[in-house]
């Protein structure tokens, strides 16, 4: 128990001298996984987009090289990024660039250093995803938007990826995590995100244990955080569950409701009286099934 | 006579070495109301697919206004937004609602305003009394309803011609009539409209030609009385035939 209260007062000990250490850490990674988690994004729609250009014999040659082309590349860019650790990514990336541009190329700011890396190898597991949530959606919704006329841009930006999006927000939110966690190998290219000042702390006081159970917690509150939104996001863009009927059938009147414009009906003497057959507040009727979705 | 919309010369279609189509000649003119018949399997359907270029044709030509369509250069998209077509399985945007669903296409491809979208989404919505459920979704309509709207959608894009691949072979036995009512509605008001369909009432009753397709060639055409009443070929005698024997259809 005394174990306990010793672990406790030295994390007290650290927060009291690093705590806005840790806090502007803990600031760095989420804004890096966030900002790299939604470029990564949007590298995975364009290379969904780009896979999924269609063409057939009557597709010009050149064309057709092209976006065989273009798939292959696609492929090999999610192989590469994939298939290779983040950390060793971020070393080639960051020193390989001035190694063959002679120096003329190199970062000189860190933060787009570690954006790009990680932005990149986001991109590589998106495009994957994104794929598979083009895959999930009918084919026949394609073919309908074509019916009317739809480019194939345009059927995906209005049709195909917002459906898309909304069955591979589980995916998106599982990779906004692993970026959360995994940013902390950063530190290879000397990013300071959350982890980089345990690293720092405890080569000053050597108080391992104690910094480590700050950051299992900094990264846990973190993580369960985001899990919370990401699942009220998910509600949100699937839409309400009922709608509003536009307009009441016109024809269609309960009986006794009748009032002549100029005679009225023969209640409303009653209703001076009494006011008791007062007309309810118009009330619009709601249609659908309850939340039994999955 | 009028100028034909739409010419049909000598189209065949293969998946493979199986042969879907062939060598298929059809016109469309204005104002045709065109029933196609036949078995399942007959390739009904697929000569629909590859009127709109949703297949594309192994050999053969289909010309719009004179100019071939099929081939290289063509602008597919262009030319779809002229043909109207509604599913078998409806096809509605499920990311959207009702009116959305109307308005999506004139806005992105005849660039029109929202408004101006709007208006004439309600105005084609209205017309298949689907005016109250312009707020809902797909998943919250029924199959009959579904349809409507595809039907509205199709409407909106002020198409030369509507293509129906059997629009009421997905739906239940007291939906049909909802749609069909829509559909004699648009054939009496002059809309040209080549209808894929098992409703041998239908064939019958609204359109002015009839078409019998099997295994993927025109076997028999003429007008309804000429196909339901006298048909001449053995082929389409004895496919009719399965429709008398099994109910007051025709």
């Amino acid at each position: 128990m005394d174990k306990f209260l010793k672990l406790g007062s030295d994390m007290a000990l650290l927060w009291e001298n690093y705590g806005s250490a840790y806090i502007s850490g803990m600031g760095s990674t989420l804004a890096l996984a966030l900002i790299a988690t939604l470029i990564g994004c949007i590298i995975g729609l364009i290379c969904g987009i780009l896979n999924t250009i269609p063409y057939n014999e009557y597709t010009p040659r050149p064309k057709r090289f092209l976006l065989k082309l273009i798939r292959v590349i696609v492929r090999i860019y999610v192989e590469v990024f994939r298939g290779t650790p983040m950390v060793l990514q971020a070393v080639f990336i960051y020193y390989g660039l001035p190694y063959f541009s002679g120096n003329t190329m190199q970062f000189d700011n860190l933060w787009t250093a570690a954006i790009l890396i990680v932005s990149i190898n986001t991109g590589a597991y998106m495009a994957e995803s994104v794929r598979g949530g083009i895959i999930s959606i009918d084919p026949g919704q394609t073919e309908g938007a074509k019916a009317i006329g739809m480019t194939h841009v345009q059927t995906m930006t209005s049709v195909i990826l917002p459906q898309a999006l909304r069955n591979i927000m589980p995916q998106i939110g599982n990779n906004f995590i692993i970026n959360v966690k995994d940013t902390s190998v950063m530190f290879i290219i000397g990013f300071t995100e959350f982890f980089a000042f345990h690293r720092y702390i405890t080569g000053v006081n050597n108080m391992y244990f104690p910094s480590a159970a700050i950051e299992m917690i900094g990264y846990l509150s973190m993580t369960l955080i985001a899990s919370v939104i990401l699942r009220f996001m998910e509600k949100r863009m699937d839409g309400d569950d009922s709608y509003e009927l536009a307009s009441e059938d016109q024809l269609v009147m309960a009986a006794g409701t009748y009032t002549h414009p100029d005679k009225g009906s023969p209640f409303d003497e009653y209703n001076k009286e009494g006011g008791s057959l007062k007309k309810a507040p118009g009330k619009k009727k709601r249609f659908g099934r309850g939340g039994d979705r999955l | 006579m009028s100028e034909v919309i739409l010419e049909v010369k000598h189209l065949s279609k293969s998946f493979g070495s199986h042969s879907v189509l062939k060598d298929i000649d059809f016109n469309v003119s204005p104002g045709d109301v065109t029933s196609i018949i036949g078995a399942s399997g007959s390739g009904k359907s697929t000569l629909l697919r590859c009127i709109n270029l949703l297949e594309t044709p192994t050999s053969g030509e289909i010309r719009y206004h004179g100019s071939v369509i099929t081939g290289p250069g063509v602008d597919a998209a262009k030319y779809r937004s002229h043909v109207g077509m509604v599913f078998q399985s409806f096809n509605l945007f499920n990311n959207m609602t009702v009116l959305e669903n109307c308005m999506v296409g004139q806005v992105k491809v005849l660039k029109k305003t929202k408004a101006e979208a709007r208006e004439k989404a309600l105005y084609y919505l209205d017309r298949v009394g689907m005016t109250p459920y312009i707020n809902a979704r797909p998943r919250q309509i029924s199959g009959g309803q579904k349809q409507r709207v595809a039907i509205a959608r199709a409407l909106a894009m002020d198409p030369e011609i509507l293509l129906f691949d059997e629009p009421t072979s997905a739906l239940d036995p007291e939906m049909v009539g909802e749609v069909l009512s829509v559909m004699q509605k648009l054939a009496e008001e002059g809309m040209t409209m080549l209808v894929v369909t098992h409703e041998m009432a239908f064939a019958r009753d609204v359109s002015k030609r009839v078409v019998y397709m099997n295994d993927g060639v025109i076997c028999e055409e003429g007008t309804p009385g000429e196909i339901f009443g006298d048909p001449k070929k053995q082929e389409t005698r004895d496919f009719l035939s399965r429709f008398r024997k099994e109910g007051p259809a025709v």
